[in-house]
């Protein structure tokens, strides 16, 4: 890999860590969100930089949507969502702490034991990737696919059906 | 070279030069009182190649159409503040209109003036429009006094920053004047984004049920009947900890006393009590009396009885819970605290909003949100101008709507009797005719001096053209308001063309305005926009008058009883659905048959004060105005009005806002709002 | 060379979609007043309101104009001249264009004001409404190319454009484009009547110039994106390839900006009705016809 891309990458990876650091520091829950949706967008562009257009394309794009739904629900279920209480929203710090602290031990440890085996030499051009992305998704892939499909909306209907207030109507 | 009155700050170059010509070019004006009452008073903004703008942050020119209230002008201050700077103020016939500055450019009334003080603000801007030294500008419904509030306690208010004395969060500031329901957006936004307060407790229950950081409905499920809570009795489901209040660690949980016969409680935190004042170690607040900490103490949730009707909603985000936790018997487990079992790794008591919603509106959607009040007006676009609406919403449906006249002003007393239905015609640009008839006629009705037929029919057919004219200028207003331009443009014009015309006139160009009535019950989609939006059924339509009633199937219109009206082959047009649809058709009937009454009369003539008039006397009057009936009540002394009083259909009108749009949608609120076509001016006269 | 070109066109098609959008505004053509008007707005002072999320509120409309310039970098106005030709470049457009709802969040969130927020907010509604709407008439015009690449698609469409093979899709395609550019009558988060300017109401000055300039980006990369998916973009006699994307851009862009403001504004709540229970219901009706002919009839 040369100089160039090495530089792309580690500044969308800082970008990443930095928004993500972000996300828990702000008091603003939109702030909050909209942070992790950046977080999430730096994270598609380091799939960018390593020539995997596809998928970093397809993630910038699902997490903008994504992280937008997810601020509000934060609207609408967080008191103070814009942070104007100064309130501390941080709970559970210990446990967080071990949590966070075994989770970067277990990365070090994959990261320095794994077996690397140097940058992939041949990456194949976008639409070639394209292609056997779409024959992997649609073949051998494919029962794996539908069937997390149907869980997801399963349990997009459950949650929709969970959510709606029973109105005075309704009762018996 | 004179300054604008509202120069912006800089040094005059040559860039700053060719921007100031530019901006002489392009002339944004917001409209006050209104564009509805700027028609009415006969300008046509857009003709005079004036742009108009919805909101005073796009807009340099502050175009003041006409005599306005104390309370309008008091508004139109507020918009003068928000506007960017190089502005300007363009005041046709205003009068005093202070605390405005002194308008740049000045006219008569009518479109000549328009057309006239724009050449003159073009050249103002030209050469004023920056300055070395400009002048601040104030609005007096601005400045008061600025207090500090706890965006979760709203009864907790203080005049120094500073933290809130029940969860400790920092104290907000917020404006205390009339500025958030006068100004046209007045800085309503506090409460805005402070708001939308949401619940996202229950975090203690998280712990058992090995879930972190999902909050929740399934959480509360577990509660929802006693058994499930019962069988957790030892997990905390405490109140509120938020805020300030750190979180120290399971040390903290030895502080539990409950058994004590304690007096003094930290409001955050109940299980805290000492025999003496002193500051929490939880979070080192200062502890209360017992007494005061009640609310957000044990026996405090035992107050979410409100919330019971929606216990068992497990779906209830908040609610659900908060009702279930009434239904324990307000927590008198909280003294089992003590024996809670910690769980190793969740704290306790961590921030529970049961407190903190607590006393919150709820909505019939189970979310607790911050409910805002925003105004609506008195300069609204797509509404009446000078109606003042301040709308609480819940999210963007309205919760609640307060409707107000910001353009009300009795007339001045000791008026001579001569001079009612000039001083009366006055008072409502929207319909000065019909109101000069009523006045005439009350008068007659003093006097006895009954007009002649014809007389009668021609002046029944000067209150038809304005009852053409009136619904024309409403069609312009809701095509504003449904983002119809064109129909806003053509509709402006007909109304234009027509408010002051002759039979002749009248008949030439009656075609048109038929065929835009046609043109736009063809529209497509418009049906679909209105229908079912503002449904009054009839049983409660008692005591509305005009179009609105007649859409809903009431025939009552007092044209009904008018010799002058029977003669010309008068019926009563309704129609049944009472929705906006409905009311649009009424109106567009009302235009067609109002035109063929016209033809029928053959002649149109003002009224004129019946002489001689008698100094003493008792007259009342009745007459179907554009918007229903008005009634005029009359009592002569001396030869003056002593005592005048008018009702306009807008009380009654106006009551129907809050029912009709309880929970709507917010553009669906405005759309059966602007249906009612409210008229503010002229009310408690 | 060809980013210069492909901006400088930009800019103009941007200038020409102003100068139509003042015609269906203001029922006045004038080649002049965007001119006018954006140098008359850079001079007006720049209101900050009161307790602003300062961050959302500047970053607003600059991610606006990044979203848009992002979106348009896809969109080939001659063979070889765009900006990137991604082998996936019709997702890339969708990707781009998923940041205007976030622009808009951010837009309505930042001021403060209950107007804004509304809108921004209702703009997220919006998008729920017309998400799908998007992308999936865009999975049958690449189903037909084989290919995600605008290049690729455009070229597809040699013997027959799509508005003519996919019709559904195309109808579709717009009435989401009309709603991604928060076009009439799908206005809801400025609605003029309604809400008074909407996530627009608390900009003024420079801000408000970034603004506009960056909804007339979108505007335009839309219309461009219409013409690569349904017009067969360069795909013309007689004249050279740009001047037919060009000229066929600011057709259609014309056509968007006027044809809306002939309907009232669409209720949110039925524009999510008819979107999902319609249109999702066609878009797939779409695919499955667009994938049978694509497997039956060779052009």
């Amino acid at each position: 890999m040369s100089l160039g891309p090495v530089l792309f990458l580690a500044f969308f990876g800082i970008a990443a860590i930095w928004f993500g650091v972000v996300v828990f520091r702000t008091q603003s829950m939109v702030r909050s969100a909209i942070a992790l949706l950046f977080s999430q967008t730096s994270v598609g562009a380091m799939f960018l930089v390593m020539q995997a257009e596809f998928l970093g394309v397809l993630q910038i794009m699902m997490m903008a949507t994504e992280m937008s739904v997810m601020a509000i629900f934060m609207v609408m279920f967080m008191m103070d969502p814009g942070g104007m209480g100064k309130m501390d929203m941080t709970h559970q710090k210990r446990l967080s702490l071990r949590a966070g602290g075994i989770g970067l031990v277990a990365a070090l440890v994959v990261i320095w034991t794994a077996g690397w085996q140097g940058p992939v030499p041949e990456v194949p051009g976008a639409d070639e990737q394209a292609r056997m992305l779409g024959r992997e998704i649609l073949g051998r892939s494919m029962f794996i696919f539908e069937s997390a499909a149907l869980m997801i909306l399963t349990a997009m209907i459950a949650a929709t059906m969970v959510a709606v207030a029973p109105q005075e109507r309704d009762r018996p | 070279m004179t300054v604008l009155s509202g120069a912006r700050e800089g040094a005059i170059t040559g860039l700053r030069g060719l921007i100031a010509r530019a901006m002489a070019r392009d002339l944004c004006a917001f409209v006050v009182p209104g564009a509805d009452v700027a028609r009415a008073r006969g300008l046509d903004v857009g003709a005079a190649g004036l742009h108009r703008t919805d909101t005073p942050r796009h807009a340099n020119v502050l175009l003041v159409a006409g005599p306005v209230t104390p309370a309008l002008v008091e508004a139109a201050s507020v918009v003068w503040a928000q506007m960017p700077r190089p502005r300007a103020i363009l005041a046709l016939e205003a009068g005093d209109i202070a605390p405005l500055p002194a308008p740049d450019a000045a006219g008569v009334l009518a479109q000549d003036g328009l057309v006239a003080g724009l050449a003159d603000l073009r050249r103002a801007f030209v050469g004023g429009a920056f300055a070395e030294q400009v002048a601040d500008f104030e609005a007096p419904a601005l400045t008061t006094q600025i207090e500090y509030t706890c965006p979760m306690h709203p009864e907790v208010i203080s005049d120094e920053p500073g933290k809130c004395p029940k969860c400790g969060m920092v104290l907000v500031e917020r404006e205390v004047s009339g500025a958030a329901q006068k100004g046209h957006e007045g800085h309503e936004g506090h409460e805005g984004h402070e708001g939308h307060e949401g619940h996202e407790g229950h975090e203690g229950h998280e712990g058992h049920e090995g879930h972190e950081g999902h909050e929740g409905h399934e959480g509360h499920e577990g509660h929802e009947g006693h058994e499930g809570h019962e069988g957790h009795e030892g997990h905390e489901k405490s109140p509120e900890r938020p805020a300030q209040a750190e979180n120290t660690g399971h040390s903290a949980h030895a502080v539990h006393a409950p058994e004590q016969p304690a007096t003094y409680t930290c409001p955050m935190h109940p299980e805290v009590t000492s025999d003496r004042p002193g500051s929490c170690p939880k979070c080192g607040m200062d502890l209360v009396p017992r007494g005061q900490a009640g609310e957000h103490g044990d026996g405090g949730h035992s107050g979410h009885g409100g919330h019971g009707s929606h216990a068992g909603h497990g779906s209830h985000a908040g609610h659900g819970g908060h009702g279930d936790h009434g239904g324990h018997g307000g927590h008198e487990e909280h003294g089992g605290h003590g024996s809670a079992p910690d769980i190793p790794g969740i704290e306790p008591h961590f921030m529970s909003m049961v407190g903190l919603t607590e006393g919150k509106p709820v909505s019939p959607d189970g979310l607790v949100m911050e409910w805002i009040d925003a105004p609506f007006g008195p300069f609204f676009p797509g509404l009446p101008g000078g109606l003042g609406l301040t709308l609480t919403l819940d999210g963007d449906s309205v919760v609640r709507a307060a409707v107000s006249s910001h353009a009300s002003g009795p007339p001045a007393p000791d008026l001579a009797a001569k001079d009612l239905p000039d001083r009366l015609a006055a008072l409502s640009p929207l319909a000065p005719g019909a109101l000069r008839e009523l006045a005439c006629r009350a008068l007659e009705s003093v006097s006895g001096i009954a007009p002649g037929p014809d007389a009668a029919t021609a002046r029944a057919a000067a209150v038809e053209r304005e009852r053409v004219a009136s619904h024309l200028n409403w069609l312009a207003d809701l095509a504003r308001q449904t983002g119809l331009s064109w129909l806003e443009r053509r509709a402006a014009a007909l109304h234009q063309g027509l408010r002051a015309a002759g039979t002749d006139e009248i008949a030439r160009r009656a075609p048109a305005i038929r065929a835009l009535a046609g043109r736009v019950r063809r529209t497509p989609l418009l049906r679909d926009k209105l229908a079912g939006i503002g449904r009054i059924g009839t049983s409660g339509a008692e005591g509305i008058v005009g179009p609105v009633a007649r859409a809903t199937g009431l025939a009552t219109d007092a044209r009904a009883d008018d010799p002058a009206y029977a003669e010309l082959g008068f019926a009563t047009l309704t129609q049944t659905s009472g929705d906006a649809w409905a009311r649009l058709s009424q109106r567009l009937a009302e235009i067609g048959q109002s035109l063929d009454l016209i033809a029928r009369a053959g002649a149109i003539a003002l009224p004129e004060a019946p002489a001689p008039l008698p100094r003493d006397g008792h007259g009342m009057a009745s007459l179907e105005t554009p918007r229903g009936k008005a009634t005029l009540h009359l009592i002569l002394k001396d030869g003056s009005a002593g005592t005048v009083h008018l009702t306009t259909p807008f009380a009654a009108l106006a009551a129907l806002v809050e029912p009709m749009t309880r929970q709507m949608e917010l553009a669906e609120a405005l759309t059966a709002i602007a249906s009612l076509d409210l008229d503010p001016w002229g009310v408690d006269a | 060379m060809s980013i210069v070109l492909v901006l400088l066109a930009l800019a103009i098609g941007c200038y020409l979609v102003a100068v139509f959008e003042g015609w269906a505004v203001h029922g006045r053509f004038s080649l002049m007043r965007p001119a006018i008007s954006a140098l008359a707005l850079l001079g007006r002072e720049q209101i900050l309101p009161r307790t602003p999320d300062r961050l959302f509120f500047e970053t607003g409309p600059i991610l606006l104009l990044v979203a848009g310039l992002l979106s348009v970098a896809v969109i080939p106005l001659a063979p070889g001249l765009i900006i990137t030709d991604l082998a996936i470049g019709a997702l890339f457009l969708n990707a781009a264009l998923a940041y205007v709802l976030v622009a808009l969040i951010m837009a309505g969130w930042g001021p403060n004001g209950a107007y804004a927020m509304v809108g921004g907010w209702r703009f997220l509604g919006q998008f729920i409404a017309y998400a799908m709407l998007i992308v999936m008439p865009i999975t049958a015009v690449a189903m037909r190319a084989e290919s995600l690449s605008t290049t690729q698609i455009v070229l597809s469409q040699a013997a027959l454009w799509n508005v003519v093979y996919q019709p559904i899709g195309f109808v579709l395609f717009v009435i989401a484009a009309l709603g991604v550019a928060w076009l009439p009558p799908i206005d809801l988060p400025t609605g003029g009547g309604d809400l008074a300017g909407g996530v627009e109401a608390e900009y003024t000055g420079a801000r408000l110039a970034v603004w506009r300039l960056a909804r007339l980006v979108i505007v335009v990369a839309l219309s461009g994106a219409t013409v690569t998916f349904y017009f067969g973009g360069w795909l013309g006699p007689w004249l050279p390839g740009w001047a037919w994307t060009a000229l066929k851009t600011v057709a259609v862009a014309a056509a968007m900006l006027t044809l809306g403001r002939h309907l009232p504004r669409l209720r949110e709540e039925r524009y999510l009705a008819v979107s999902w229970k319609l249109g999702i219901s066609l878009a797939l009706a779409n695919i499955f016809l667009v994938g049978v002919i694509a497997l039956l009839v060779p052009i």
